[in-house]
């Protein structure tokens, strides 16, 4: 085996960190072999570097001796034979890098001496490496305060000592094991703290990506897409994807309501203002979830989120439900007034069509109970509805009226309203209260009989304080069909 | 009915369709098209009715007066036709076409179902471009808004900034609940319509400031000789939700009479943790009429209604509700003879529904109308069962009691009957139902004037893209 030769103290300087890097590298990396008994070679290797090159230079590969120089004395003849051949394919998220840590630790004035410094007791000499007392060395300095090795706070620094997980090369078990810190039992870290803390708005004044960092310990972007519809987010683009063999667990996706769409008002109120404000709903939803609703040509926003098929992430699959105003039992008889006030709410989920099915609909029993026309009669005299919104009054009504033998047919004459006598004498307090139900049965012809000039009696149907001259102003003609010519200029 | 009146219907309602389906055929479809996408429906309604008509005679019910008595039965059979499309992707962003058109025919009967000769109707069609803030809609269309509904052959054009709407529409307005303008749907069964087109202008403008939104909207009907207007009215309506309470709210102006049209004011809220709902209305109605009839010039008076409601819902399988109004009409300054006349009414209504099991739900309602004009004091109920969730079949019972419009009369009807609802596939329903009405006559009135038998069914197909939706959000 061949000697590092290379002059000190750079050369004892490197034997040191070359110590200490195998040593945390054993101590937390599982090992499938016994470990090479040091202290049996101590009178062969004068220093550590002669068969640990690699921490010296940096070299990956030379780490560790090639099996050949074992096998250059365990021959199988003065020694018997090793069948060591090579470092265990090694497993371990920790970040180190045995010149940079000599570096850091120099630069706190705390200089590394040699290998035994960290990888062996100094009192027992220089080949006495253990696991033990590698791993009490680097706890030394990196130990963690908790016993459960998080630490809770969205600062925390995993980083430093862990690399993402993407680049460990965990195998499924182990991922599947890690633990995770407590503030991701906090009941709103999936609907909101978590997005808050890798956004930088969090305790610890984190930002971004260096919050991100903290996620990526644990987590590879596939995590965060498996529910982020949006794959876009900058926090998502600085957690590195699973390298493609990776196997990871498959995750449930979950979509927490924020409270923000709790408020009574959400549904009326999330339109986002301009293409832009989609950001946050992208976080969750897809363009199918808008559609579930809206109607095509859907609003301008829609058009800017992924559609399910182009999403990763199922999204959070919104099924057509009503709001909360139309659960009301009068919020039939009463939808009217909110159509009127905001009908843009109404276009959000309904076409005109879906409003004609009844305002304009056929008779088969859908809106009316189906023995209203025998009890429609009260109704029609209190309008609770208005019957004109649906019903032409001339022809719908009275062609009804008609064919039902109510409606008065020519000269008028007594018999229908039998039950006010002197029904003629009695009549026009009724009509004013009521005058739409007088004209689902009489033509304006049967009025003008008696009220116009040329009538029987010449009856005027004005009140005191008729406005005639506004009358005249807006529609002569209809003053016409009583007076015969302009009643002003003393026709009538 | 008359004659005439439905003699030129068909052809005329037809070239309105025809000019319709014209919208949709010049719409451009380059060679780039987008993925054409359509949505409607189309349903078959079969309805019979059978009806006893009144017949006047001579000295029948007050000694020397002519009086109105049941004659036979007649019954009415009216199939309906309906189709509703909607179509988009024509290669243009944000271009849609809406058809809404109905058919309709009396198959045979001896009472001539109101409309049944009116064959075809154009309903709803129109072109429609939604981009960057703007709708425009070219072709037949409605308005619905606090002055009611208004039909009208034209173009609108809506543009939205933010959370504010401006919207101005106008063209050649349609008779009030018919597809033609008044002239020609109403000539022959109405006195006094015009001789000419009516035109329809309008515009509204929307927003939403400190979490009420609110619409203010003008409206013009004018002869198109200029020589008259046809209604002029304006009207406000604004609605908002607090943290307890929703108020809803809207009057209208009518420039024509110089006075206040409707109005209502309506607060509502939830209490006892959601389970509970109450509102009390407000409300003022007067009916309204175009200036070109002489009914608004006898100057019908407003009356004022007092309204509260309550509902009470603890799950979803129960649930109470009961409601209250007053009324009070307005002076009619009209002088009576023997008696004062009424001058307020009473209405009521409660009831309730309970799923006691998934498949069985039972509701029942009573409702009481009680004021000058009318009585009516009416039961309903039902029974449903629903062994899955596209089936269902439920039997109904009816018990009603009324006296109507200054007419004489009493005695109680009953009825009972059925409605089932089947979801044959996720596109076809199959709805209908049955129901017979015995009139019970006590003492010497009119003879059974309300005894009838009717049934209706109607079968559905939903067209096109997402017709599971459309099938649930049917009514």
């Amino acid at each position: 085996m061949k000697l590092l030769r290379s002059p000190l103290p750079a050369a004892a300087t490197g034997v040191v960190l070359l110590c200490f890097g195998v040593g945390v590298a054993s101590a937390l990396a599982p090992r499938q072999e016994a470990p090479f008994p040091h202290e049996d070679h101590a009178g062969l290797f004068p220093v550590c570097a002669g068969c640990h090159q690699g921490v010296e230079n940096g070299d990956v590969e030379a780490m560790y001796p090639a099996p050949s120089q074992c096998a250059g004395c365990h021959d199988g003849s003065d020694l018997r034979r090793v069948t060591w051949a090579g470092p265990s394919d090694r497993v371990s998220n920790v970040r180190f890098a045995h010149g940079d840590h000599a570096l850091e630790l120099s630069a706190a004035g705390d200089p590394v001496t040699s290998c035994v410094s960290c990888h062996a007791d100094a009192s027992v000499g220089r080949m006495a490496v253990t696991d033990a007392t590698q791993l009490e060395t680097c706890w030394g300095c990196h130990a963690h305060q908790r016993d459960d090795h998080f630490a809770d706070t969205p600062a925390a620094e995993c980083a430093s000592c862990h690399v993402p997980l993407a680049e460990s090369r965990f195998p499924i078990e182990r991922i599947a094991a890690l633990s995770a810190p407590a503030d991701h039992d906090d009941p709103d870290f999936l609907a909101s703290s978590h997005g808050v803390a890798v956004a930088g708005d969090g305790e610890g004044g984190t930002r971004g990506v260096d919050a991100a960092a903290r996620c990526a310990t644990c987590h590879t972007s596939d995590r965060c897409v498996a529910c982020h519809v949006d794959p876009g987010l900058t926090e998502i683009g600085a957690i590195p994807a699973a390298p493609v063999d990776m196997d990871q667990p498959e995750w449930a996706s979950a979509y927490p309501t924020p409270a923000s769409h709790e408020t009574i008002s959400f549904q009326a109120t999330h339109a986002p203002e301009g293409s832009s404000g989609t950001a946050e709903c992208a976080t969750c939803h897809t363009s199918n979830d808008c559609l579930s609703c809206h109607v095509e040509p859907a609003p301008g926003p829609v058009e800017t989120l992924l559609s399910r098929s182009e999403s990763r992430a199922p999204g959070v699959h919104l099924e057509v439900t009503p709001p909360e105003t139309h659960a009301s039992a009068f919020f039939l008889s009463s939808h009217s007034n909110l159509a009127a006030a905001d009908p843009g709410t109404c276009a959000a989920c309904h076409t005109d069509t879906y409003c004609a099915q009844c305002h304009d609909g056929p008779a088969d029993g859908g809106y009316h109970p189906t023995s209203f026309v025998s009890q429609h009669a009260a109704d029609a005299w209190g309008r609770s509805s208005e019957c004109a919104s649906c019903h032409s009054t001339a022809a719908f009504c009275r062609e009804c009226h008609q064919e039902s033998g109510l409606v008065s047919q020519g000269r008028l004459e007594a018999g229908y309203h039998d039950a006010e006598p002197l029904w003629l004498l009695r009549h026009g307090g009724a009509a004013r209260q009521s005058l739409e139900s007088c004209a689902s049965c009489h033509q304006q012809n049967d009025c003008v009989q008696c009220h116009g000039v040329l009538g029987a009696y010449r009856i005027s149907p004005h009140t005191a304080d008729f406005d005639a001259e506004a009358a005249w102003a807006q529609s002569p003609r209809t003053c016409i069909a009583c007076h015969t010519s302009n009643p002003l200029g003393g026709g009538g | 009915m008359n004659p005439r009146a439905v003699s030129g219907a068909p052809a005329r309602s037809a070239r309105v369709g025809v000019g319709a389906l014209l919208v949709l055929a010049v719409i451009p479809i380059p060679g780039r098209a987008q993925t054409l996408g359509m949505r409607g429906w189309a349903g078959t309604t079969i309805q019979a009715v059978e009806m006893r008509p009144l017949a006047q005679v001579a000295g029948g019910c007050v000694e020397g007066e002519p009086c109105y008595l049941p004659a036979g039965e007649q019954l009415s059979l009216i199939g309906t036709q309906d189709v509703s499309l909607t179509a988009w992707g024509f290669g243009v962003e944000g271009l849609s076409a809406t058809l809404y058109m109905r058919g309709r025919a009396g198959m045979g009967s001896d009472f001539v179902w109101p409309r049944s000769a009116d064959h075809f109707d154009a309903l709803l069609g129109y072109a429609q471009w939604i981009r960057s803030g703007w709708t425009v809609r070219l072709g037949r269309q409605e308005i619905r808004s606090g002055l009611g509904f208004a039909s009208f052959d034209g173009a609108s054009a809506g543009w939205r900034i933010g959370t504010w709407n401006v919207e101005g529409y106008g063209g050649r307005s349609l008779a009030r609940g018919l597809r033609d303008p008044a002239y020609k749907a109403l000539e022959g069964i109405e006195d006094f319509v015009p001789d000419q087109n009516v035109y329809l202008f309008g515009g509204s403008a929307r927003g939403r400031v400190f979490g009420v939104t609110s619409t203010l909207r003008y409206q013009r009907e004018i002869l198109a000789d200029r020589s008259g207007l046809a209604a002029e009215r304006a009207s406000f309506d604004a609605a908002t939700t607090l943290p307890r309470v929703s108020l809803a709210g809207g009057i209208d102006w009518d420039f024509g009479r110089q006075q206040p049209g409707k109005g209502h004011l309506t607060a509502s809220s939830p209490f006892g943790g959601g389970q509970w709902m109450a509102s009390v209305t407000a409300r003022r109605y007067v009916p309204y009429f175009s200036l070109s009839t002489i009914w608004g010039l006898f100057e019908p008076v407003a009356y004022h209604e007092a309204m509260a409601r309550v509902g009470w819902s603890a799950t979803t399988s129960l649930g109470l509700w009961a409601s209250g109004g007053w009324r009070l009409y307005g002076d009619t300054e009209t002088t009576t003879v023997l008696r004062a006349l009424e001058d307020m009414g009473w209405r009521g209504e409660a009831g309730a529904a309970w799923s006691f099991s998934p498949m069985w739900t039972v509701d029942g309602s009573y409702r009481m109308e009680w004021g000058p004009g009318g009585y009516l004091s009416s039961g309903d109920g039902s029974l449903r069962w629903s062994p899955t969730d596209r089936y269902s079949l439920a039997v109904t019972g009816t018990a009603f009691q009324q006296i109507e419009q200054y007419r004489l009369g009493d005695g109680r009807a009953y009825g009972a009957g059925f409605t089932f609802d089947a979801g044959l596939t996720s596109r076809v329903t199959f709805v209908g139902g049955a129901s017979v009405i015995r009139h019970s006559v006590e003492g010497d009135g009119v003879e059974s004037p309300w005894n009838q038998a009717r049934g209706w069914s109607t079968l559905r197909i939903a067209i096109g893209r997402d017709a599971g939706r459309a099938n649930r959000m049917r009514r």
